[in-house]
């Protein structure tokens, strides 16, 4: 789940050009659903923006506004300081890459291509010219007579995006844009389709429901739940300090423990729940007594068979499940309270490197700075 | 004797009895009668019938041929002009049925999802009455004393009946009137099926609404346009009912030259060459959609 370093993450903010601006948008059906519910969002020139959440939560809808395929019921768009919120689709200087594709079935992957150029009436060789680069930069030259049916899942998806960036558009849409193929294709489409974006050097909008599409590829993501962001922020913002249990919930795997505040110093807070005191290395914006929740990752989890030192942070339990990934275990460990407490352990030696089987007795143990209060 | 046992066993059991019925159905009740006219349409008016089809006198069978009922259509302009009539009443009528059907089958494929079935029962209703009673009841509409003439000259509109009956236009009226839920419904069938995703990624791509009905609804709905007007055209050329009730004299129509060899004339030879004749010009169009459907089927198929 750990990211990896992103170009544009190190901008710095006095370099950043705005290029979308929304501005309390809300789209609600039949007077009463609130599909999107007052979100407001600026994405800056050069960025892949994602947009994460689970089906139902207004990402695709938000999507579809800025497409102009959905009107808003409120709010405003803006694209590079103009209004857009009431120009139709055609006129919009936005492209989107449709999920599944929506490659036209009776045009081959040329006419594809040349189709939105055709209708800004660009002089033939000049769309020529533009589609021939357009399939340079997808690999796809030698399909450009063939249809869409007669290509595999990939290279559909290639021309897609190859059409999608021929006007050139200010701003590029991606729905779901890995979602129609298989787990190992992902994998290395994922970094060619950043790798193209970055070359054309697009800003992009993208919308998923894989957190790590959304973390490998976007340089912030928004976590969209009920038709508003829960969190936007840095991929590994998101993952390492969420801002309430819903989101640390939502991204990556997560130990959720309930318990109250004892000690609120500034350099530290302990939290007593029902399996153990935390120990918390820094302040938090609490007082004590208060009702919160500690999020602790599986992977940040240690086992061993000895008792650790100390007061605070560690629980005991029993090994009742054992889950083996490859390239790391996760142990289902049953505290005394009834919690089922996961912890992942990284393979590094063939044989498994804990020892710990079904039914052991085992010690749970993690630092002061591993987990987060969350107090919403 | 095993062997040629079991295959004889296998010949009647599961695949091949069931790809068999059709084709037992279509020879027996397709082939040989077509067959049967062929053979009566190259007799002469005296050897004319079932019976006949083969001549034992020289002791085995054999066929006389004769080829002057085909000889006189092509002598006669009388023919040639009827059948071209025929092919242009029937082209008049598929392409204002294409006309009319499009936008229907289009805003009912486009209508809200509940009341899509309620629109194809309205489509379908005219079909619970009679179609010589419709079609009848089109006269009372169109002849000179006629509810139509009447409400306009009452109305002063005007203050002669126009002649509407027993023109080419009451009969291009039936036509299209009897024939269009056939164009409708298999237009309607394709244009429901068509993904809106398609008409949004037009969009955009910057595609007005208009550029996109002709660039992307049309050339996607060609099936539906070309089994529609298939379904039109080819009953439309041998249709005997309507030119008889609505077109009068002044309209040549090949279904009723049948009508007139056959039952007036008794002239079977030349009623059968004038079928066959007919049957050739409908399979013209017929074999061009088979190519077009079969294209699209290798385009499919071919990687």
């Amino acid at each position: 789940m750990a990211t990896a370093s992103k170009p544009q993450t190190g901008m710095k903010s006095a370099e950043k050009e705005e290029l979308l601006r929304i501005e309390g948008i809300s789209k609600i059906y039949d007077g009463t659903v609130k599909a999107v519910d007052d979100v407001s969002l600026t994405v800056y020139k050069g960025e892949i923006f994602g947009l994460l959440g689970g089906s139902g939560c207004g990402k695709s809808t938000l999507l579809r506004m800025l497409a102009g395929f959905e009107a808003p019921t409120k709010g405003k768009i803006y694209l590079a300081e103009q209004d857009i919120t009431n120009l139709p689709a055609y006129q919009r200087p936005i492209n989107m890459m449709f999920q599944s594709y929506a490659l036209f079935p009776h045009l081959s992957v040329w006419e594809n291509i040349a189709f939105g150029l055709k209708r800004d009436g660009m002089p033939k060789d000049q769309i020529a010219e533009r589609v021939e680069k357009m399939l340079g930069l997808v690999q796809l030259t030698k399909f450009a007579p063939r249809k869409p049916h007669q290509l595999s899942g990939g290279q559909q998806q290639r021309v897609a995006l190859a059409r999608s960036l021929a006007k050139r558009p200010q701003l590029l849409l991606l729905d779901e844009p890995l979602g129609a193929l298989d787990k190992k294709l992902r994998e290395t489409t994922q970094l060619e389709l950043v790798n193209i974006i970055e070359q054309v050097g697009v800003t992009c909008v993208l919308v998923t429901h894989d957190q790590e599409e959304a973390m490998t590829m976007a340089s912030r993501i928004a976590v969209m739940s009920e038709g508003y962001f829960l969190q936007v922020g840095d991929p590994d913002t998101v993952y390492e300090m969420p801002n309430s249990r819903k989101v640390a919930d939502f991204i990556g795997n997560v130990n959720m423990f309930e318990g109250v505040i004892e000690e609120d110093e500034p350099d530290h807070v302990t939290v007593r729940s029902l399996e153990c005191i935390h120990y918390v290395g820094h302040g938090i914006s609490g007082h004590a007594g208060m009702q919160v929740g500690v999020a602790l990752r599986p992977e940040k989890v240690m086992l061993s068979k000895r008792k650790p030192k100390g007061d605070y942070n560690w629980a005991e339990g029993e090994v009742i499940e054992i889950v083996y990934f490859g390239a790391h275990t996760t142990y289902h460990l049953k505290l005394a309270s009834g919690m089922v407490l996961k912890a992942q352990e990284i393979n590094s030696t063939r044989d498994l490197s804990c020892g710990l089987t079904w039914g052991d007795k085992a010690y749970a143990h993690w630092s002061n700075e591993a987990m987060v209060v969350l107090t919403q | 004797m095993a062997q040629s046992k079991n295959t004889f066993l296998n010949f009647f059991s599961g695949r091949k009895l069931i790809i068999g019925v059709p084709y037992v159905w279509f020879i027996s009740l397709a082939a040989i009668p077509l067959l049967i006219v062929l053979k009566i349409s190259l007799s002469t008016m005296e050897t004319a019938s079932v019976s006949n089809m083969v001549d034992w006198s020289k002791g085995w069978p054999s066929l006389t041929l004769n080829f002057s009922s085909y000889q006189f259509i092509a002598s006669d302009a009388l023919y040639v002009k009827t059948y071209l009539s025929s092919i242009k009443y029937a082209l008049i009528t598929t392409i204002i049925c294409l006309a009319i059907g499009y936008p229907f089958a289009y805003f009912m494929a486009r209508a809200p999802k509940h009341i899509q079935p309620t629109l194809l029962m309205l489509i379908m209703l005219p079909f619970w009455t009679s179609f010589l009673l419709r079609i009848y009841a089109w006269k009372t509409l169109l002849v000179n004393n006629g509810i139509i003439n009447n409400a306009l000259i009452s109305l002063g509109v005007m203050s002669e009946p126009i002649a509407m009956m027993n023109t080419p236009f009451s009969l291009t009226i039936g036509m299209v009137y009897s024939y269009l839920p056939f164009m409708i419904l298999p237009l309607y069938a394709n244009l429901s099926k068509l993904d809106i995703r398609y008409l949004e990624a037009a969009a955009d791509l910057g595609t007005s609404p208009l550029k996109t009905f002709w660039l992307v609804t049309v050339p996607l709905s060609k099936a539906g346009i070309i089994a529609g007007s298939m379904l039109v055209f080819i009953p439309s050329i041998g249709e005997y009912v309507i030119p008889e009730l609505l077109g009068g004299s002044n309209t040549l129509m090949i279904g009723r030259v049948l009508w007139d060899e056959f039952f007036s004339n008794n002239d079977w030879p030349m009623a059968s060459a004038v079928a066959i004749v007919m049957i050739l010009l409908i399979l013209v169009p017929m074999a061009l959609l088979n190519k077009y459907q079969s294209d699209q089927a290798s385009d499919k198929a071919g990687a």
